[in-house]
């Protein structure tokens, strides 16, 4: 009996309907123009954009030459890859690619004293501020005036986890959880309203609310523009990472995709049983892991089908083959 | 209309290059004022006419685009490519240089203005030149593969220009390797695409090094079932591989697998040119060639 009339009390609570028209459509409203504002400023803020380096640009791109090698080089014969590979990693050990190819290995100086460094910081940071100051000021304002309303209530039932998010700043145990406080009204316009902003300034806008996130999460100095920038906000010594990449090269080996092509072509219409690629993977795992020869992807089936001597003169070939790859590594 | 607008934006998103259904398509949205109603999209549909244009000779027509661009976005490096363009198809191409050369002096990393430069110096006559610009301009962009390709194909036309004496044996095998070189870098960037492996195999066959072309033509087939060049390709390294000596080098292909790798091509080219698409005299010609080799 007792719980019926909670429930009774429940759906008989009423709004004001003043509440409806001096807070929760005003909260909507100021949310909109101040989104819509602060796009504006945003696009007269952020002016010309900064002019690329052509230097800086090459320094990315020859990055990109060691990890395109690294990840593709399989489709190049051996003696292309093993050229590049001479090359590039010869240029990441001189710096050749480097803005500034003398000077890379020395410290930089002062970072506050660059100042294409303090530019984009400041760049950032009025960023920054055009992202949060709004928001901190509405969020004030509503606390301020509006804290402990209850301002709606919504048509559909909800289960009781949604309570801290519709009801913050009420901290009532037993109301229902569909009625929306007002600093949780706030939120969900916050997150919200990304569609309407949508279709009032078209898409790419800067009243992004998912944006305010990311800034205050990395108060990005421009991070994100800025490739040489680090997660830190400070510059990074490029020579490090051209060394880096070089090591990693160094320790590609090269394993031609195309050394059985013949056989996979017979495989694939039907000539030979598919079994025997398998074979040659076994083969090959078993001579890599006794070390003693590195035997060519065809040995087994050239071994197989050929005379004894010319097998045997593969073997040797091969382990040739794999010393001198062996002191390649040790060099 | 609004076909033609989406059909349009199609071909921009896969930049294939279309100019005739790209004019018959925009010209009457551009001369009819409809393109306007596109809002944010018409200027990218102007360009892409106005380039369309100028690629079939309708002067005219990406005379107006440009104009229109021009009044929107007075001194955008990117329309003031596009007039460049435009005196190079009337043929001022000097003063599209100079344009480009305004372009770049402005703003170094423009790839637009950059890449035109380089095509400019070829239409003037002066491949070395283009072929030094390009150079650079790939050491840049490293990874632009159709810079690659461009620049493979320059190195190519040079040797079918210039008439290969005794003594220039030595620069011709020079020049196909640089070709390889710049083939190399492409099927790095892009190692699906069975073209570029094709292309990659014919300069090794023009090289002379059989063994790698004969793989190549066979990665083409596994790539692209039954592509015919490639099996063709095939069916010349086996045959002047059969006819050599058997190589020593332990990674060659050995004697069985030419056999088999042959007898597959010659089934295979047997068996298109058999499927009844083929005229006749094809048929005949192409067997009797297979058989012979």
């Amino acid at each position: 009996m007792g719980a019926w009339t909670v429930i009774q009390e429940r759906q008989a609570m009423l709004l004001d309907p003043a509440i409806r028209d001096w807070v929760l459509l005003p909260i909507m409203v100021v949310m909109i123009l101040v989104g819509v504002v602060r796009h504006h400023i945003t696009v007269l803020l952020n002016g010309t954009p900064k002019k690329a380096d052509l230097k800086s640009a090459r320094e990315t791109k020859g990055l990109q030459r060691g990890a395109v090698l690294r990840a593709y080089g399989s489709h190049l014969p051996e003696h292309a890859f093993e050229a590049r590979k001479a090359y590039i990693t010869d240029a990441f050990e001189k710096g050749t690619y480097l803005k500034d190819p003398k000077g890379g290995n020395k410290p930089k100086g002062n970072v506050m004293q660059d100042p294409a460094y303090v530019e984009g910081m400041m760049d950032g940071m009025k960023k920054n501020m055009m992202n949060i100051v709004p928001q901190t000021v509405i969020m004030g304002w509503i606390n301020f005036f509006f804290s402990g309303f209850v301002l709606i209530k919504l048509p559909f039932p909800l289960t009781i986890r949604f309570k801290s998010m519709l009801q913050r700043g009420i901290e009532t145990q037993d109301m229902d959880v569909t009625w929306v406080s007002s600093l949780s009204w706030y939120f969900l316009n916050l997150f919200g309203l990304q569609s309407v902003f949508t279709l009032l300034l078209g898409s790419g806008h800067a009243a992004d609310a998912m944006r305010d996130m990311q800034a205050m999460s990395t108060m990005g100095m421009g991070a994100a523009t800025n490739p040489q920038m680090g997660p830190t906000g400070q510059p990074q010594d490029m020579h490090k990472i051209f060394l880096s990449e070089k090591e990693n090269i160094e320790l590609t080996e090269h394993e031609w995709g195309l050394e059985n092509v013949e056989i996979r072509l017979l495989v694939k219409y039907g000539k030979l049983p598919r079994s025997i690629l398998e074979d040659q993977k076994k083969a090959k795992a078993v001579g890599n892991a006794s070390s003693s020869s590195s035997s060519s992807a065809a040995s087994s089936h050239v071994a197989s089908s050929t005379s004894p001597s010319q097998a045997t003169m593969a073997a040797a070939a091969a382990a040739a083959s794999a010393s001198k790859k062996k002191g390649r590594r040790q060099a | 209309m609004v076909n033609a607008a989406k059909v349009l934006q199609d071909l921009r998103a896969s930049a294939e290059r279309k100019p005739d259904v790209v004019v018959r398509l925009g010209k009457p949205l551009v001369e009819s004022g409809a393109v306007k109603k596109l809002d944010a999209d018409a200027w990218l549909v102007y360009e892409q006419v106005a380039i369309a244009a100028l690629e079939v000779g309708d002067d005219t027509l990406a005379h107006r685009c440009i104009e229109a661009l021009e009044a929107k976005f007075p001194g955008s490096a990117r329309v003031r490519r596009l007039q460049g363009m435009q005196l190079e198809a009337v043929g001022r191409l000097e003063d599209a240089g100079e344009i480009y050369k305004a372009i770049l002096r402005e703003d170094e990393t423009n790839v637009l203005a950059a890449k035109r430069q380089v095509m400019l110096l070829r239409t003037m006559g002066l491949p070395a030149e283009a072929i030094g610009a390009l150079v650079k301009y790939l050491d840049i962009n490293y990874t632009d593969f159709e810079g690659w390709l461009q620049l493979a194909d320059f190195y190519l036309e040079e040797l079918m220009n210039t008439f290969v004496f005794l003594d220039q044996l030595l620069a011709a095998f020079l020049r196909y390797a640089q070709a390889a070189f710049c083939m190399e870098e492409v099927i790095m960037l892009q190692p699906q695409n069975h073209v570029f492996h094709l292309k990659y195999a014919e300069i090794l066959y023009s090289q002379d090094s059989i063994g790698l072309a004969l793989k190549q033509f066979c990665r083409v087939v596994e790539l692209c079932k039954d592509h015919v060049r490639g099996l063709y390709g095939i069916k010349l390294c086996t045959s002047r591989l059969l006819k050599a000596a058997p190589s020593r080098n332990p990674a060659a292909t050995s004697q069985e697998d030419l056999k088999a790798i042959d007898l597959l091509a010659t089934e295979r080219l047997l068996a298109v040119y058999g499927s009844g698409n083929a005229a006749a005299s094809v048929k005949t010609t192409s067997a009797k060639w297979i058989e012979s080799a």
